[in-house]
């Protein structure tokens, strides 16, 4: 990654976590509140690959982990390990068909709640398994899909060259 | 060229995974291990600090917008909500003429809590704090406030909101902390009910109800009877404060303790003022 894409990334982040802490948080739906930082490394893992997924992951998480009362690493080890997956598993394919990152970010996001919640307890926080898994994993993975087109383009300008960017746009 | 490039590409793209895992296990453990964890609670406290100001600017301009988007989302439960007021109006009306029986009752109460010589909360020094955000995670039930150590808030200071016992202070910063709703997973505290009974109660997560464990099978406890805080020596909150009511007593042919849920007698959903006891600098 190039010291602009860095640049870009963390701006990318900061700016997602202003949006998370406060206007996502006022949004419950069944008592659950979407999560939009686990979108991030989805996002960057379509555009970018494995790395750039894996890294936005991590530091997406250790943003998330210093403003809530969770134990610090977990999210950035959920969005590493998101991040490297979907960039791993998304080729050329999902980058140029319309639609396909929605249904990345919805199965993706899915997974990531999961994840959370069981490496959690497997960490001694077993009170994770109490919680309404089932809400919080659907309305995470519909908020994130609806999200996707967006944070998508985001991650698009924040990652990718300009020269690639232009071109990218002009198949579409 | 590509074929000789793939395997070393494939190879810094694995060791950047194993990096990025392992440091996220170690931060994982720094923050599980006593000393580092005041190194990891310090940073989070920084952020926080860094942070505080920034979102309550954005909170400001955003807040009327984040409601509109609630409000549609939430519409049922607004109209439960305004169902549950329009009732409480009703009881409160039918209670005035209760008033002065109320009053009476009050001061017997207030007379036995002197004569048992229990601190009153209403002695201890408070800071009056408003509720910033609530759950942040959706694994955590908690509260933000907007005071913090600057304005005498302490780590593990009991908060008490409208009815009662609302949590404790897990996370202080200068200007902000976060308190640990009773409802909780990691939230235990120690209770006393009946005739000087002590028992735990034990969060089960934002909309569980609350559970009290060690309730002997031979102890008389009813539905409807008010829990309040044991306050034990050596114990994390004063004693007597009002925490939860008795929703449902069960029990078990055959085992030593009763199984008995509570719900808190305060509002945590609706939290908007708090105020915050300074009681772990006096204990």
């Amino acid at each position: 990654m190039s010291g602009r894409a860095v640049f870009r990334g963390l701006l990318v982040i900061a700016f997602a976590l202003l949006v998370q802490m406060t206007v996502v948080l006022d949004v419950r739906v069944a008592g659950a509140s979407p999560n939009v930082m686990f979108l991030l490394p989805i996002a960057a893992g379509v555009v970018a690959g494995p790395v750039e997924g894996a890294a936005v992951g991590f530091a997406a998480g250790i943003a998330a982990d210093l403003l809530t009362p969770t134990p610090l690493g977990l999210s950035a080890l959920v969005g590493t390990l998101v991040g490297f997956g979907v960039g791993a598993m998304s080729g050329s394919l999902v980058r140029e068909v319309r639609g396909l990152p929605t249904l990345v970010a919805l199965g993706a996001s899915a997974v990531a709640v999961m994840l959370y919640a069981v490496l959690g307890a497997v960490l001694g926080e077993s009170q994770f398994l109490h919680v309404d898994l089932a809400a919080v994993v659907t309305v995470v993975a519909v908020a994130n899909a609806l999200l996707a087109g967006p944070t998508v383009r985001l991650m698009r300008w924040a990652l990718t060259p300009p020269a690639e960017r232009s071109s990218a746009g002009g198949r579409r | 060229m590509a074929r000789v490039a793939r395997p070393r590409r494939s190879r810094r793209t694995l060791s950047t995974l194993v990096v990025l895992v392992l440091l996220s296990v170690t931060i994982i453990t720094l923050d599980d291990t006593g000393h580092a964890r005041f190194f990891t609670s310090g940073v989070k406290s920084l952020a926080s600090d860094v942070y505080s100001p920034l979102r309550r600017g954005v909170n400001g301009v955003l807040d009327p917008i984040g409601r509109f988007f609630a409000g549609a989302v939430d519409y049922g439960s607004l109209e439960r909500e305004n169902q549950k007021l329009q009732d409480q109006i009703l009881t409160l009306e039918l209670r005035k003429s209760t008033d002065a029986a109320e009053r009476r009752q009050l001061a017997q109460l207030q007379r036995l809590l002197a004569t048992n010589k229990l601190p009153s909360v209403a002695s201890l020094s408070m800071v009056a704090a408003e509720v910033t955000a609530q759950n942040v995670s959706n694994f955590a039930a908690t509260v933000s406030v907007d005071k913090g150590t600057d304005q005498g808030v302490r780590l593990g200071d009991p908060v008490v909101g409208p009815g009662g016992l609302v949590g404790e202070v897990v996370t202080v910063t200068h200007q902000t902390a976060t308190v640990r709703l009773l409802t909780d997973g990691k939230s235990v505290i120690g209770v006393s009910f009946g005739h000087q009974e002590e028992a735990t109660l034990q969060g089960f997560g934002a909309g569980h109800a609350l559970q009290i464990d060690y309730v002997p099978s031979t102890a008389a406890v009813a539905r409807g009877e008010l829990i309040v805080t044991s306050g034990l020596q050596g114990a994390a909150l004063p004693p007597g404060i009002p925490v939860a009511e008795v929703t449902s007593v069960r029990s078990v042919v055959g085992a030593a303790d009763k199984q008995v849920w509570a719900r808190p007698v305060a509002d945590l959903d609706g939290l908007s003022y708090v105020e915050v006891v300074q009681w772990s600098g006096s204990s």
